[in-house]
């Protein structure tokens, strides 16, 4: 029993990067295959999410770059995604971590997200996944609001009740104050006033919906769940 | 007009002699064309043959009636009242013109569509390409119907959080200017971010 247990464990990164080399072979410059595939089976050995890594070595292939550039990026992902889940450990260690949210952090660390803000975040919200809330606050920073007042708003959002990618829509609203004409600090007052109440986000059109096609090489649903299954 | 007095010869009543000359020769006329009309025809053996045949032939069968009946030409006649038919005309037309919504697709639970919206005038395609399908440049394409060098296309994809960017004429790698959010992609550049979202009942 206790065999055939651990057999389905190997097993199972075995599948994910042997299915992995198939996807990137032909797709990548040839000398690449075989270090992305390396780094692929260290990541997998290690219980890290692999299919960023895929993406990022199709990425490069579709991009026409070159061999030792796709392999040195597949490698700073599997960095990040490392650090990004460290951070998470250290922050709740009790919490499982989804392959969405490890990619929504790390993704929001990309882009400039301090650690120590995704912390905070991680330690004011327990319980709850981090990746929207993340992003959110990336997205205000991004638009000039401090890290600080832009993690309090994120927080105070998700307190009051607001989940998942409704968290975005908190930035958005902020953002959107400030494009009216508010200053910041009034934008974040405004907006942090009225929680739970925040704008919905526009629907597509329905002509818009009935046009809309599925990509012929669509990822099968069950690599987006996983990439946001507790973010909804 | 006959004169009363060819009547009367031709009766019996008058002699032929007491008629004057042009009368006498137009009852010799009248009396040869009733004597060749006082000859029976011959009978002709083989038309009599044919017609009997055909009267001695079976009936066809029901089947056989239908299919002559089928297959016959017939002349079939319209008639048009000009005010329906204008009316019909313009059923079709507004048919062709606009046509009803399509269906569209089923969207699971866990997917939804983003629309990608980007202006570049003077490309000859764009297309959008990300981690929703492998990074497969030229297979979603946009469109600029109205060629006013604003590009779109309608995706449905998987609900979540996708990195993509648009392939200007085939080459050209863009990030999308309206996106937002971006995402440094390790090879120099930024992709762009998008979340998208179940969509609501």
């Amino acid at each position: 029993m206790k065999s055939a247990l651990v057999l389905a464990l190997v097993g199972l990164p075995l599948a994910a990067q042997q299915g992995a080399r198939g996807r990137i072979e032909g797709r990548v410059p040839a000398p690449a295959v075989a270090p992305v595939d390396s780094i692929i089976r260290v990541a997998a050995a290690a219980g890290l999410p692999t299919e960023p890594l895929v993406q990022k070595a199709l990425e490069g292939g579709a991009k026409k770059v070159d061999a030792a550039r796709i392999v040195a990026a597949v490698a700073d992902q599997a960095g990040e995604l490392a650090a990004a889940r460290a951070l998470l450990r250290r922050t709740a260690p009790e919490q499982p971590i989804s392959p969405a949210e490890l990619i929504a952090v790390t993704n929001a660390l990309v882009r400039g997200l301090a650690p120590e803000r995704v912390e905070q975040i991680a330690t004011a919200l327990p319980g709850e996944p981090t990746g929207p809330a993340v992003h959110a606050v990336a997205d205000m920073v991004g638009h000039g609001f401090d890290e600080d007042s832009s993690v309090a708003l994120i927080v105070a959002a998700a307190r009051s009740g607001v989940r998942g990618l409704r968290l975005l829509d908190v930035a958005t609203a902020a953002v959107q104050e400030v494009q009216r004409g508010l200053t910041r600090d009034s934008a974040l007052a405004k907006v942090n006033g009225e929680l739970p109440n925040v704008p919905l986000p526009p629907q597509p059109p329905r002509a818009t919906v009935a046009r809309a096609r599925r990509p012929a090489h669509a990822l099968p649903p069950v690599v987006a769940r996983g990439r946001d299954d507790r973010s909804q | 007009m006959m004169d009363p007095r060819v009547q009367q010869v031709l009766d019996g009543e008058l002699p032929v002699t007491a008629l004057p000359p042009e009368l006498a020769d137009e009852v010799a006329r009248l009396e040869g064309a009733a004597a060749l009309l006082a000859v029976a025809p011959a009978a002709d053996a083989r038309l009599e043959a044919r017609v009997m045949a055909a009267i001695r032939r079976r009936a066809p069968g029901p089947v056989l009636r239908v299919l002559q009946w089928l297959s016959a030409p017939r002349s079939v006649t319209l008639r048009f009242r000009p005010v329906w038919s204008l009316a019909v005309v313009a059923v079709f037309a507004a048919v062709a013109l606009f046509p009803a919504d399509e269906p569209g697709p089923v969207l699971a639970a866990d997917e939804g569509v983003a629309q990608f919206v980007a202006r570049f005038p003077g490309a000859r395609s764009v297309d959008v390409a990300g981690s929703f399908n492998d990074w497969r440049a030229g297979e979603v394409h946009l469109r600029d119907d109205d060629h006013d060098g604003v590009w779109r296309a309608a995706v449905v994809l998987p609900a979540g959080e996708h990195e993509y960017m648009f392939i200007v004429d085939g080459e050209r790698w863009v990030a999308d200017p309206l996106a937002g959010r971006y995402v440094a992609d390790g090879f120099g550049r930024e992709n762009s971010l998008i979340f998208v979202r179940p969509l609501a009942p």
